[in-house]
């Protein structure tokens, strides 16, 4: 496995009175794509949080090693410090400020960029990417389509130079075609060189482009591996890829 | 249009300058945190007594009382927002109400034991009292400014709103203080800025009151909050532009009630204004500008 970015050491989440997650132990390597899997309420999104700050883990560790840096322990740091050290959080629901313009939206993305040339630069390369974008940008967020804010949403993570991408069902309430698109679309920025983690409860998409995943029930890791592996297992196929079960098949 | 219509006309703007500037920061404290001050008109009481004392002790020019207003007006809205709405945040809304309520009780009576409840007369400098010469209608240099003056604060606000960075990062709080805090936005800065903006355009209300009608007590600032907040809510709560809209609505419908209905009625113009509000919501639920109700728990 390549170097580990993220290293998450029997993490402890509570969400209010809510004990969530029981001791995850969970790794993210350097420029891969891992895939977390569950059904509803399994934890995933709490995973997220937790990363990026948003939640604290009671008990645990969430190590982040910065580029050429040594570890930095997430638990002790808010939100707005963490997008700082390079990891962006794509949230459930795209969550796009609607009442701000396409083109504030993905600035606020680089809102703690103080160098102007690069982000302007990166503007244009997110516009490249998602020409709708451009196509929009003065528009309030809250009149795209469901798709359109999508790619704004990845976009407005983009604007941060993530180096660690965290994303949050991307196929949310999203018509397949615009599925595939945004599936695309998330191989050629890991191709580019970020890592991506990647909640999805649509698992054949999340198996077809994740090289490991984690499946997750109940706040903890039930299954993890390669992601063709799991594609494979008889478990997995039936829990979560709606495959026939063979044995009661064969009955 | 008759001499008396505009008199009428101009002194509602007039008015409705002062309601704007305390309805801009009712808007904009609710926008970010979705309670609303009720010790917001309080600091207008806070900002009267502020030009008082800079005229008084120090006789400095006017632009600088000007300022030291402004700056008083942050200040204790920044005070407000640390030791009575941070402490309760996340709380249930009833429970930032109240101890707003509690907090407008507190510097009314704090303004009463120091200052007694005697009514004081400001003196400002003889010259702004000049009435301009040539219209038709009595308006002094003093009713001028105020209105000047408004429109300078409103067209600044809005610039930094829509177009400094800081304004970004208040709009974005505004809407989704959790995905702001993702993009890196230091969600207390923003949430201070808007307190400390919204109190020192109250502060200015305040020593505008006092200028035009040059009497200033400790409890001048209840009835104009409320009004304020009114006009407000006749914007639409949340809405900056709605709470200037609204702000010069009132004032004008106000003015123009007393004016043009027999003196007799003259007594109920505070009713008039609520009634005017019971109205707007029947028909429009969300204000004139406002955007459909929300809950942010």
């Amino acid at each position: 496995m390549p170097v580990p970015v993220l290293e998450i050491d029997a993490a402890q989440v509570w969400r209010g009175q809510t004990h969530v997650l029981h001791g995850i132990d969970l790794t993210v390597g350097e420029g891969e794509i891992v895939a977390l899997i569950g059904a509803n309420g399994a934890g995933k999104t709490t995973v997220l949080m937790t990363i990026s700050g948003l939640l604290r883990p009671r008990d645990g560790a969430v190590r982040y090693r910065p580029h050429g840096g040594d570890p930095v322990d997430l638990a002790r740091l808010a939100p707005e410090a963490i997008v700082g050290l390079g990891i962006a959080h794509c949230p459930e629901g795209r969550q796009v400020f609607a009442s701000l313009s396409v083109r504030e939206n993905l600035l606020i993305g680089a809102y703690l960029r103080r160098d102007r040339v690069a982000v302007a630069a990166d503007l244009d390369r997110v516009v490249a990417r998602f020409p709708i974008l451009g196509e929009r940008a003065r528009l309030p967020a809250g009149s795209l389509s469901g798709g359109e804010q999508m790619m704004l949403a990845i976009g407005r993570a983009l604007m941060s130079r993530p180096r660690l991408l965290l994303l949050d069902e991307p196929s949310l309430g999203l018509a397949p075609q615009i599925v595939e698109t945004i599936f695309d679309i998330l191989g050629d920025i890991n191709r580019a060189g970020t890592t991506l983690l990647l909640v999805e409860q649509n698992a054949a998409m999340a198996l077809e482009l994740a090289h490991r995943a984690y499946v997750m029930e109940t706040g903890r890791v039930t299954l993890s591996g390669a992601a063709a592996d799991l594609a494979d297992n008889p478990e997995v196929r039936r829990a979560y890829l709606g495959a026939a079960d063979e044995t009661m098949a064969g009955r | 249009m008759s001499d008396y219509l505009l008199q009428q006309l101009a002194n509602g703007l007039i008015l409705g300058s002062m309601y704007a500037l305390v309805a801009i920061g009712f808007s904009m404290i609710y926008g970010i945190v979705r309670l609303i001050n009720f010790a917001h008109g309080d600091i207008a009481m806070i900002g009267a007594f502020t030009a008082l004392a800079a005229l008084m002790a120090a006789d400095l020019p006017i632009i600088v009382v000007v300022l030291a207003v402004l700056l008083v007006g942050a200040a204790v809205g920044l005070a407000i927002e640390a030791v009575a709405f941070r402490p309760l945040r996340g709380a249930p809304q009833v429970n930032g109400f109240i101890t707003s309520l509690a907090v407008s009780v507190l510097i009314q009576n704090t303004g009463i034991l120091v200052l007694t409840a005697e009514p004081r007369s400001v003196a400002f400098p003889a010259f702004l009292s000049q009435p301009i010469a040539g219209l038709p209608i009595t308006v002094d240099l003093v009713d001028v400014l105020i209105v000047v003056l408004a429109i300078v604060l409103m067209a600044a606000l809005g610039a930094i709103v829509n177009r400094t960075r800081l304004g970004m990062a208040m709009r974005a709080t505004a809407e989704n203080l959790d995905v702001a805090r993702l993009m890196g936005i230091n969600v207390n800065r923003a949430i201070m800025a808007a307190f400390a903006i919204g109190s020192a355009l109250a502060g200015m209300a305040g020593l505008m009151w006092g200028a035009r009608y040059g009497q200033i007590d400790p409890m001048m600032g209840f009835l104009p909050g409320l009004k304020a907040f009114v006009a407000a809510v006749i914007g639409g709560v949340g809405s900056i532009p709605g709470a200037m809209l609204g702000g010069y609505l009132l004032g004008l419908a106000e003015v123009l009630f007393v004016g043009l209905l027999p003196p007799e009625y003259a007594g109920f113009r505070d009713a008039f204004v609520f009634g005017t509000l019971i109205l707007v919501l029947l028909v429009l639920p969300n204000g004139l500008l406002g955007r459909a109700a929300e809950d942010r728990a």
